[in-house]
């Protein structure tokens, strides 16, 4: 049946990367991860307000781990991360009373939304889930959610990016900007 | 579409059979981690062939591909003349002209064989024997008719902006081996034959 035998795959898994790019996701990715959350926990700590959210890990192997990737482009890094931060921020002010609704809506809608905006950016469905599951923290801030942390620290990782993934001779960031 | 023929022919033929081993090693040479599979990749790549090679049938055109210098054969030429000009220039078919140089028909070796009796399409052992059976009379027949007289009318005609997919089609649907391009004023401006048709086959292959 043909139902069946599509769940077997047709393809295989691409070939594994050299050293040297394993090299620089690790450099690009501790330079990333290190520049948001030392503003994280050195600055905005006493303030309440929060720089580093756990979809910026993802974000992280994108941009640092597969910069050719479509979905590692400044358009989808940002692009998806603020779209997926308004939707979530609305899904939970919406349905607060029901979590498990705000939190898959505020998924599946968000990767309705990065489709059709061609932002398609996985870590975004995590910073919409975020916006609903991320306690007292994530929900006091409301629409500030979207600038700070979502586009503030997408911003600092793009940053990053560009200046790290740039300096290897056979790496070249980004593929395009929109 | 009037490309499937050719395209298909092409893609049997040449680069389009990439197997997913060239594909990994090609990956391989390119530093960074490609998020595609091999196998999205491989059909990705056949359609964009397919298109390539559809655009190239299509940007192709009868002005490329034809030969311009075009032997006429006037309607009023009797049948031994036109055979021995045909026999002499090594050509197997030529249009066929009024006074004023317009085309009004196409003069092939079909033509010929048909007017002798052996049918459109016989083998050299067949015209063998028809003519020991019939010595004289076969070649009698030839004599005192004009071209005009066994030309093919309507002659098939195209024009120089036709594309070779377009000429291809045309080629198989009208089970014809030459095509006069004529301009807007009627006049012949080259010909198109099977021959022209292969030689921008291999000039393809040779592109891609």
């Amino acid at each position: 049946m043909d139902y069946l035998r599509k769940m077997k795959g047709s393809s295989q898994s691409p070939p594994s990367v050299n050293l040297v790019e394993v090299l620089w996701s690790w450099i690009g990715s501790f330079l990333g991860i290190a520049a948001v959350s030392l503003i994280h926990f050195k600055i905005l700590d006493q303030t309440g307000l929060i720089m580093i959210i756990g979809s910026f890990g993802a974000s992280a192997v994108l941009i640092y781990g597969a910069v050719r990737s479509p979905l590692a482009q400044p358009r989808n890094l940002i692009g998806g991360h603020v779209l997926s931060a308004i939707i979530g921020v609305t899904a939970f002010q919406l349905f607060s009373q029901q979590p498990w609704l705000a939190a898959s809506l505020a998924v599946s809608t968000s990767i309705a939304l990065m489709h059709l905006t061609k932002t398609l950016h996985p870590p975004g469905g995590a910073t919409a889930l975020i916006a609903v599951i991320g306690g007292d923290g994530v929900h006091s801030l409301g629409y500030l959610y979207v600038l700070i942390p979502t586009a503030l620290g997408a911003t600092v990782m793009l940053l990053i990016a560009l200046l790290v993934n740039n300096i290897p001779k056979n790496r070249r960031y980004p593929e395009f900007w929109l | 579409m009037a490309m499937t023929i050719p395209t298909k022919d092409l893609s049997r033929s040449s680069g389009l059979d990439i197997s997913e081993q060239d594909i990994i090693k090609a990956m391989k040479a390119i530093q960074g981690y490609i998020d595609i599979t091999p196998g999205d990749f491989r059909e990705i790549y056949q359609a964009a062939y397919s298109l390539a090679v559809q655009r190239l049938f299509n940007s192709f055109t009868a002005t490329d591909l034809m030969t311009r210098s075009v032997l006429l054969v006037d309607q009023e030429m009797e049948l031994d003349q036109a055979a021995a000009l045909l026999a002499k220039k090594h050509i197997s078919g030529a249009p066929v002209v009024d006074h004023q140089e317009k085309i009004v028909g196409i003069v092939s070796e079909k033509d010929f064989l048909k007017e002798m009796g052996v049918g459109t399409e016989p083998s050299i052992m067949q015209i063998a024997t028809h003519c020991l059976e019939n010595k004289s009379r076969m070649v009698g027949k030839l004599h005192s008719r004009t071209v005009g007289d066994i030309m093919t009318r309507p002659p098939v005609i195209g024009a120089p902006e036709m594309t070779i997919g377009a000429i291809s089609t045309l080629f198989i649907n009208r089970k014809i081996n030459r095509l006069p391009i004529v301009n807007k004023n009627g006049l012949t401006v080259g010909i198109v034959t099977r021959t022209d048709l292969a030689h921008s086959y291999s000039a393809f292959d040779g592109r891609m």
